[in-house]
């Protein structure tokens, strides 16, 4: 029997932040429907069921692969200790908030035909690898880069929260590596499947540029890529329309599954350093899997700091233009990683004071909406919204930005903070209802200093999120208000492939910072507030 | 910190680099694409030219991300744009363009322009061009195709890269090209095609980028884009490759918006979009041609450019009635 604190306060609150969210969804459509003039475009060319078999396969593939390569990848993490542990775990989860496209550059630079690989191969051998960055094998290659190690991340952070009396247990029963794995191990990780493997679908289900660049031609698609077609070269907005609520219905199914699948408590405790190694062919499998996932996965990121660190970064380090990008990338990623901070619990906190299932599976879906809707409507939509209001879209552009990108990352960051609440509400039920603690104290006292480490990641996440991403600011963009990958682009746009090179690097180093840092930061903080 | 937050909110609210304006000063507003008003584009340049010769104007990019972007963002926003001009739409969407009834005459007489061909158009003026061709490495290919037939004939371990049509204008362009040149055989040539087509980017910086990584041999761009790499990188090595069939032009044009408060002002603009003055910036900021004759301003190495004997053309009503149609028999064709 679950004893669950009374918290309506909570679930008022996170009602109506869902309700927001869809409305919002919903009003963005309209807006580009009362756009739309009467001409029926010729939206009918587009095989569409083609294109969701399509589209579904890839996915499908990368959201299993993904979630099979972060189990592995978490458990190896967790039981390995070496110098420099937390820079590779922090630069394995800097993928999946890179730009795409300098991932796909990066994976090209090491497993291209004229990459890495091929060379030495070609060099001891004499012989080529042939070209496996393109096709079906290409895209999922580059998702599996950006999602599996994101999904080893966060798995990574569960694995680390299991309390350190059971592993003293398991240790004096002497478990072996693969009950250890079994009884210890898959409960804590289980419940973070559902949400992950919605995340990674939605996202391999929507990835555009990737997918078109090492799809090698029309026939990888995805729908995404029709609609974009639809709105820029057809003109054709309720056609556009059509085929977003088309993308929408399909990826509610996959939210819906996903958000009513609860999360199985688990307990929570802080990280200790275990001392209880597995032996023999587990620890060499761990040792296996944590090299296979360096060459693959790190790799390619460290091509990009090879390609960009040089003379030319100095260069770009003198522009003014550079430092006034930072500093609305810095700024624009502070504000939606506290906006996104504040959804998140919002919703989190509700979702955790609830036994009702039903409520749970509603309150569990806004956080998927900006991953079911196509960057081009969503950013089409925001702009006739603005332009309805009455406001300069190149005033409004920054806020635009700000609560798109908090949206963006909305998911990413209940999938790290629905686990841990979840735990908290159904393990210290009974000692909050027993103490009579206020909501506000039950947060103070007990809730925020066990997630002080996972608020960290959360903000990390939502803040690089808000760095790396391009989606919206397409229509907005002004002369004076660049973000870093958007003057990326317009270098790579104009010849300058050095500059964007560089400027790539440096994105990527400032994202790693902020990972590597900000889950220490905030747990020290946590931990101090005890 | 105060100092701090202020200047976050300065940020915020985009106040940065918009300096106090005099109320009475006219203010054109120009759409354009992104690399159009990037600070290393001609944007700033023109700017500054125009506000010495305007009478106290000023001018104002407004960039979206592509000139197609420039386009829709016009139509969505209707009578109430607050755009004057917009720069940089080209000859394959002026049909479009013109059909949405959304441009003014520009009046200027345009008779000794150094475009290929005689220019008649009377909404839109021209401000530089270049032909599409496809891009080899000279350390890597000694002997480029001459034609599309000879590239098609080509091992297919000869890879391009092109982008795709229904979001990059070079990938438009180079379908039109394919029609221009072939007409009915365009979908056989496409067929051909094929097997050399590395991938369909969606942009054009992907796919060059793919080709200047060793990625790809051959990739499609302008007969222009050398020169930026002798100019800024001292290398002679990227060249373009000449086909016999003749090349398909980009011709980029500029286009008063019937809604704008200041036709004059912006018909004054257009006028210097042409002149020598205007002309002399954007080679080396667009790298482009110029429509103007600059005879010994022009830099050497855009003189000493091969270019193609013969330029091929289509019709705006043309383009604009089958534009989808070639589209779509292009992408059947290389599915």
């Amino acid at each position: 029997m679950l004893t669950l604190p009374h918290r309506p306060i909570r679930i008022a609150a996170a009602v109506a932040l869902a309700i927001g969210i869809a409305l919002l969804i919903a009003l963005v459509l309209w807006a580009i429907l009362a756009a739309a003039t009467g001409d029926v475009g010729s939206t009918s060319r587009i095989d569409i069921p083609h294109l969701l078999r399509m589209t579904s396969i890839q996915a499908g593939l990368t959201t299993v692969l993904s979630i099979a390569v972060g189990i592995v990848l978490a458990w190896a993490l967790n039981r390995l200790r070496f110098p420099g542990r937390d820079l590779v775990v922090g630069l394995f989860a800097s993928a999946i908030v890179t730009p795409g496209m300098v991932v796909a550059f990066g994976l090209l630079s090491i497993w291209g035909r004229n990459g890495w690989i091929n060379k030495a191969s070609e060099a001891l051998f004499g012989a080529s690898i042939g070209n496996p960055a393109f096709g079906l094998s290409g895209i999922l290659f580059a998702h599996v880069i950006l999602d599996g190690a994101f999904a080893a991340r966060i798995m990574l952070a569960r694995l680390d929260a299991i309390p350190d009396n059971r592993l003293k247990i398991g240790q004096s029963l002497e478990l072996s590596a693969w009950q250890r794995f079994s009884i210890i191990d898959w409960p804590a990780l289980r419940g973070t499947i559902p949400g992950l493997a919605a995340i990674i679908f939605l996202l391999a289900f929507t990835s555009f540029p990737i997918v078109l660049m090492l799809g090698g031609g029309p026939a990888n698609q995805t729908l995404e890529v029709a609609i974009y077609a639809a709105v820029r070269q057809d003109f054709d907005l309720a056609g556009a329309v059509r085929l977003a609520a088309t993308q929408i219905a399909i990826c509610s199914v996959v939210i819906l599954a996903a958000s009513a699948l609860a999360p199985i408590p688990t307990s929570l405790g802080s990280s200790a350093t275990p001392r209880w190694r597995d032996r023999g062919a587990a620890r060499l499998l761990q040792w296996l899997a944590l090299g296979v996932c360096t060459i693959g996965f790190m790799l390619p990121l460290v091509s990009v700091l090879i390609d960009g660190l040089g003379p030319g970064t100095i260069r770009v380090l003198m522009q003014p233009n550079f430092w006034w990008a930072t500093l609305s990338s810095i700024t624009i990623g502070t504000a939606s990683a506290l906006l996104t901070l504040a959804l998140a619990l919002t919703l989190a906190l509700g979702r955790g004071a609830t036994g009702s299932g039903v409520l749970r599976t509603i309150l569990g879906m806004p956080a998927f909406a900006y991953l079911a809707v196509p960057a081009v409507v969503l950013s089409l939509g925001f702009f006739l919204l603005v332009r309805n209001l009455g406001v300069a879209p190149a005033t409004a552009a920054p806020f635009v930005v700000i609560v798109a990108n908090s949206l963006l990352a909305l998911p990413f960051a209940m999938a790290t903070l629905g686990p841990p609440m979840e735990a908290i509400a159904r393990t210290r039920g009974k000692l909050i209802r027993s103490l009579g603690l206020s909501g506000w104290r039950q947060f103070i006292f007990v809730e925020y200093p066990l997630l002080g480490r996972d608020i960290g990641v959360m903000l990390a996440l939502a803040f690089c999120f808000s760095l790396g991403d391009l989606g919206v600011i397409a229509l907005f963009g002004t002369q004076d208000f660049q973000t870093l990958p958007l003057m990326m682009f317009r270098a790579l746009g104009s010849y300058r492939s050095n500059d964007a090179a560089a400027i790539a690097a440096l994105l990527l180093i400032g994202t790693i910072v902020a990972f590597v840092g900000l889950p220490n930061l905030f747990e020290r903080i946590a931990n101090a507030a005890r | 910190m105060v100092k701090f937050t202020r200047l976050a909110l300065a940020v915020l609210t985009g106040l940065i680099a918009a300096p106090a304006m005099a109320q009475d000063a006219p203010k054109l507003t120009i759409y354009t694409y992104d690399g159009f008003a990037a600070e290393w584009g001609p944007g700033p340049a023109l700017k500054t030219g125009f506000e010495a010769i305007c009478g106290g104007c000023t001018v104002e990019w407004v960039a979206a991300d592509s000139s197609i972007g420039t386009l829709r963002r016009v139509q969505l926003e209707g009578d109430t744009t607050p755009a004057d001009i917009i720069v940089g739409l080209d000859t394959a969407v002026a049909g479009e363009a013109r059909a949405t009834g959304l441009f003014a005459d520009h009046g200027l007489s345009l008779t000794d322009l150094a475009l290929p061909g005689q220019w008649t158009d009377a909404q839109f003026v021209p401000f530089d061009y270049s032909h599409f061709a496809f891009m080899y490495d000279t350390d890597t290919m000694q002997t480029p195709p001459t034609s599309f037939e000879e590239l098609i004939a080509l091992p297919d371990s000869v890879k391009i890269v092109i982008q795709d049509p229904r979001s990059s204008t070079p990938g438009f362009g180079l379908v039109l090209w394919v029609k221009a040149a072939y007409g009915d055989r365009a979908s056989e040539i496409w067929a051909g095609l094929k097997p050399h087509i590395l991938t369909i980017t969606r942009d054009w910086s992907e796919s060059y980028n793919l080709f200047l990584t060793g990625e790809a041999d051959m990739a499609l761009s302008y007969t222009t884009s050398p020169a930026y790499h002798i100019i800024e990188d001292h290398d002679e090595t990227i060249k373009a490759a000449l086909f016999t069939e003749g090349h398909y032009p980009q011709i980029e044009v500029a286009g008063v918006l019937k809604s704008s408060k200041h036709q004059d002002l912006a018909k004054q603009f257009l006028a210097y979009l042409v002149s020598p003055d205007a002309q002399q910036i954007i080679p080396h900021t667009n790298w482009m041609f110029p429509v103007a004759n600059l005879a010994g301003d022009l830099d050497p190495t855009f003189a000493s450019l091969p270019q193609p004997e013969k330029t091929l053309t289509l019709s705006d009503e043309d383009i604009a009635a089958h534009g989808q149609e070639w589209i779509d028999e292009m992408l059947k064709a290389v599915q």
